[in-house]
């Protein structure tokens, strides 16, 4: 008789309609806890920043240390969250961004697991919309057609706007104001890679001299550093700059992935 | 290495749709004088190309099957497969390039890389084929072969080099400059057959010399010698630059690019020097056959003609003499007389006649050696199969054969166009695998299924044609599958004792989701709850079940089934017993298992003019399509999406109309997905409506 009570409990849990099965975990749920453990937001950067519409935001760092890698990363991110990203490629066709996307976050789930990657991928591929343009024919006009385009047939409306691949030269400060102009019009977001030169002479807040000029375009600037054997990330300026400023992240160099705080 | 096979190419030519390969080929044949006029495609004379010898193809101006040709230049055979361009016949592409030693990858000067050239691209990636490329049509409007060599660099990822400027462009296009040896290159006569060979002009020697650097500095990465002749100044000869080319472009790590315009006669010889001198010859390319008594042993041929025979049949054709076999000989040779064994079926088969095959005229010949083409007659056998020697234990790779994803039900008129339909559906599934046939069991109809609705279409038009079979067709039918979505459990016992002998039979365990593959069955009986006599009895059935969904009647894809307990009976119990246990245990568990249907996702790709590229979104966007991106190119765009196939039946024609025929598109199956629960309610609603008719 002792027994038997000593056992009924387990029996109870174990009829069949009470088992939790880790399969039947629902994608919404992978979904908040990838994002959940996002490094972005040791920067001071959650998402909530990204609902400041028509507000910009740059990664700025040399040729091939992985600005793109990070904005994708950001890009993920806010999928994840159910914002809309559309992403403007200035260098590749789309199929490459493609595959920048599907290798971050194959690595992304490699690094943070999650039981079934295709259904992620299906579920965030509907927040996403990738458009190529020749550096040379890109204008605001011409982005803006496009993205009216869309709306109107009510295909994509973007809530953050990546712009890979823009020469910052001199005829930037029009273009930006220009940009500023639509985002706030659309309420979006833009994020910009920003290339700078390896050596370049930094101010006290170690944005470049060259662009020193533009830095009240952007809310949040982002840099990466090479540093050894690791990349470092820090925000340079930020919408809480205090707790920022004294926060370095690293970067996996073959990953380019956020592997946590420094 | 015998000189023979040294000096044979057995070449593809391959490329987006109206790239004009069928164009080009018909002026190889006619500078090799294997034909003595040009006919064009759609040509004014009505003759068509040569290449293109079925009546349809040439009144649709598209090549179909890939008719295969020889000619000789040079010294040299080169034998020719012209490989169809539009994707539904994709299988065409992969069966020539699986027997070909090289391909000319043909580019349009305007259009540049397109969608179909990066599928094509990756063909040639999975059979290690190596190329050269050649950009066409530089005689129209817009034409930028530079543009065309960067986008093989950046989209293709080919490091492409320059071997050709041209001497003007559009409708001032001249000829081209040969970079190698710095000649002018002109091509006089009606027909561009005179070559008449002059020093540079004077306007492009800057612009020459500087592209012959950028092609040394390219070429010295694969010769020390070239190099070295670099380093120490001075002039580097044209053989050293030409041997470092070739290097380069055998080991796939160097795509030369050549220059000019089929129409127009310009470029064509140069390019046929070009495939015999950068492509390989058969004994440069290394091709493995696998041992059947053990598949995982990986043999290298010799290409030796003196060694025992292997050959692979890689297309068949039914002709007014019987069935007609395209070979590709690996190894030893195939002789009129000869016998040889089919590794497939284990037949012996007497070669009566071996042909060379010029389009649809043959020659005869005493034998194909290795390296070389031919084709033989009557011969039994199916697309794929590898003859041998008596005595060898060899079998080719074979080949990558996609699952058709739409089908079609065919209703002959009469009795007598239901003969000749089979008659026509057993030549076009021999020919063909992605294209097979069957008969539904409940409607009774003959159900065709192919790569997409054009594929389809052309086999009913050839069916109509070639075998006079009036047939009408029902609508496309998208090849819908099911899986279950959740765990379910089942616990089934299978009882029959009313008179004569009795079934008895019980199966417990679970179903549940498996994604790596289409089913496993696991067996976790202990104690011998179900004698393990009876186990493959039930995977029996839950295989048969699989067939066809309970719910549905589509195929079951994606399921684990484990059994863990079970019961049985000492007199009652036999192998029938428990596969209709199984089923039964199937059919139980499947409701509970909330099963949904999937259905196949095409990759569309659009090119269309830039000011239609919002209307062509709008297009796909009605269609449950999701757009991946949108390519931006100047003058034209492209859209890149995935969209369900059962949206895309009759897109051609809104297409064309939405576009004024101006956007053109390529469609390829990309993956099952589950349908909405708003289509599946209406597909469910559909096959009873089905069910009911046929009732």
């Amino acid at each position: 008789m002792l027994l038997k009570e000593a056992i009924s409990p387990v029996r109870r849990l174990r009829r069949p309609g009470q088992v939790i099965y880790l399969s039947d975990r629902n994608i919404a749920m992978m979904i908040k806890e990838l994002s959940e453990r996002n490094p972005l937001r040791h920067l001071g950067l959650d998402m909530n920043i990204l609902k400041e519409n028509g507000a910009f935001g740059a990664v700025m760092a040399p040729a091939g240390v992985g600005k793109t890698a990070l904005l994708v990363q950001i890009a993920l991110q806010a999928m994840m969250k159910k914002f809309s990203v559309f992403h403007v490629s200035l260098q590749d066709p789309v199929h490459k961004v493609t595959l920048w996307y599907d290798e971050i976050l194959q690595d992304l789930t490699k690094t943070y697991p999650v039981d079934n990657v295709q259904e992620l991928r299906e579920e965030i591929l509907l927040h996403r919309f990738i458009m190529t343009f020749r550096v040379d024919d890109f204008s605001v006009p011409k982005l803006a057609e496009r993205l009216n385009d869309l709306a109107v047939q009510n295909i994509f409306l973007p809530q953050i706007l990546i712009i890979d691949g823009l020469h910052f030269n001199s005829k930037i400060q029009p273009f930006l104001q220009e940009m500023k102009a639509l985002a706030e019009k659309q309420n979006f977001f833009v994020w910009f890679a920003l290339h700078i030169h390896r050596n370049e002479q930094t101010n006290q807040a170690g944005i470049p001299l060259s662009i020193e000029g533009l830095q009240h375009h952007f809310q949040v600037i982002l840099k990466i550093e090479e540093k050894g054997d690791y990349m470092s990330l820090k925000a340079i300026k930020g919408e809480d700059r205090d707790k920022a400023i004294d926060t370095e992240l690293r970067l996996d160099p073959t990953t380019m992935l956020i592997t946590d705080r420094g | 290495m015998s000189q023979a096979s040294r000096n044979i190419r057995n070449i593809g030519i391959s490329a987006h749709i109206d790239s004009g390969k069928t164009t080009l080929t018909e002026r190889i044949l006619f500078y090799t004088k294997r034909i003595h006029a040009i006919h064009d495609v759609k040509g004014k004379d009505g003759v068509g190309a040569t290449m293109d010898s079925m009546d349809l193809e040439k009144e649709r101006g598209i090549t179909i099957a890939s008719a295969a040709t020889y000619c000789n230049w040079d010294d040299h055979v080169i034998n020719i497969i012209d490989t169809p361009g539009h994707v539904d016949f994709t299988i065409e592409v992969e069966r020539s390039l699986r027997v070909l030693d090289g391909a000319v990858l043909v580019l349009c000067s305007v259009g540049g890389v397109q969608s179909q050239s990066i599928t094509v691209d990756q063909q040639m990636k999975r059979y290690q084929v190596p190329c050269i490329a050649f950009v066409n049509k530089c005689d129209r409007n817009g034409a930028n072969p530079l543009k065309v060599i960067s986008q093989l660099r950046t989209k293709l990822g080919h490091n492409a080099v320059a071997m050709q400027i041209p001497i003007g462009l559009e409708s001032e296009f001249q000829g081209v400059v040969d970079l190698v040896t710095m000649e002018a290159i002109y091509f006089d006569g009606d027909n561009g057959e005179m070559v008449r060979r002059e020093t540079v002009p004077e306007s492009l020697l800057a612009m020459a010399r500087e592209k012959r650097e950028e092609l040394i500095d390219a070429a010295t990465m694969f010769s020390d010698e070239l190099t070295e002749a670099v380093l120490e100044g001075g002039d580097v000869s044209c053989e050293l630059i030409t041997d470092a080319i070739r290097k380069g472009a055998v080991a796939r790590k160097l795509t030369p690019v050549f220059i000019g315009s089929a129409y127009k006669n310009k470029g064509v010889q140069p390019l046929l020097d070009a495939v015999t001198s950068y492509l390989p010859c058969p004994l440069e390319v290394v091709n493995e056959a696998i041992d059947t008594e053990d598949t995982t042993r990986r043999v290298v041929l010799s290409g030796n003609p003196e060694d025992q025979l292997i050959s692979l049949a890689f297309k068949l054709e039914d002709g007014p003499y019987g069935q007609l076999t395209y070979v590709r000989v690996y190894q030893g040779a195939i002789g009129r007389g000869d016998t040889i064994i089919n590794t497939r079926t284990g037949k012996k088969v007497k070669v009566g006649r071996v042909v060379r095959m010029h389009a649809d005229q043959m020659e005869d010949i005493d034998a194909v050696a290795a390296g070389s083409i031919g084709a033989l007659f009557g011969i039994d056998c199916a697309s794929g199969d590898t003859f041998v020697a008596p005595g060898v234990n060899l079998t080719m790779l074979s080949m990558f054969v996609p699952e058709p994803v739409i089908s079609l039900a065919l209703i002959p008129k009469d009795n007598k166009a239901q003969i000749s339909m089979s008659k026509a559906l057993n030549r076009f599934t021999k020919e063909d695998p992605t294209f097979r046939t069957h008969v539904d069991a409940e409607t009774n109809e003959t159900i065709i299924e192919g790569m997409g609705e054009l594929h389809l279409e052309i086999y009913v038009e050839r069916m109509r044609r070639e075998y006079a079979a009036e047939v009408t067709t029902g609508n496309p039918r998208v090849a819908y599958r099911e899986t279950i979505t959740r765990r379910a459990e089942f616990n089934y016992t299978h009882k029959k004792q009313t008179g004569g002998a009795g079934q008895f039979g019980r199966v417990a365990g679970f179903l549940e989701p498996y994604a790596e593959g289409d089913f496993l069955f696991d067996n976790k009986i202990t104690g011998g709850s179900i004698p393990t006599n009876y186990i493959p009895a039930c995977e029996k059935g839950f295989q048969q079940s699989l067939e066809k969904g309970p719910k549905m009647g589509f195929p079951v894809t994606g399921i684990k089934v484990c059994i863990n307990d079970g019961a049985f009976h000492a007199v009652d119990s036999s192998e029938i017993a428990f596969i209709a246990a199984a089923k039964g245990a199937f059919r139980e568990a499947y409701a509970k298992a909330a099963p949904v249907i999937h259905e196949p996702i095409m990759k569309v790709v659009i090119e269309t003019p830039t000011e239609y590229q919002g209307s062509v979104m709008g297009l796909l966007n009605q269609r449950r399509g999701i757009i991946v991106g949108a390519q931006d190119e100047g003058a034209m765009s492209v859209v890149e999406s995935q969209v369900p196939l059962a949206e895309m039946v009759g897109f051609s024609t809104i297409l064309r109309s939405a576009t004024q025929g101006k956007a053109q598109f390529t469609m390829e199956f990309a993956a099952y997905r589950q349908v909405p629960a708003s289509v599946a309610e209406k597909i469910l609603e559909e096959i009873a409506l089905r069910k009911k008719t046929a009732a």
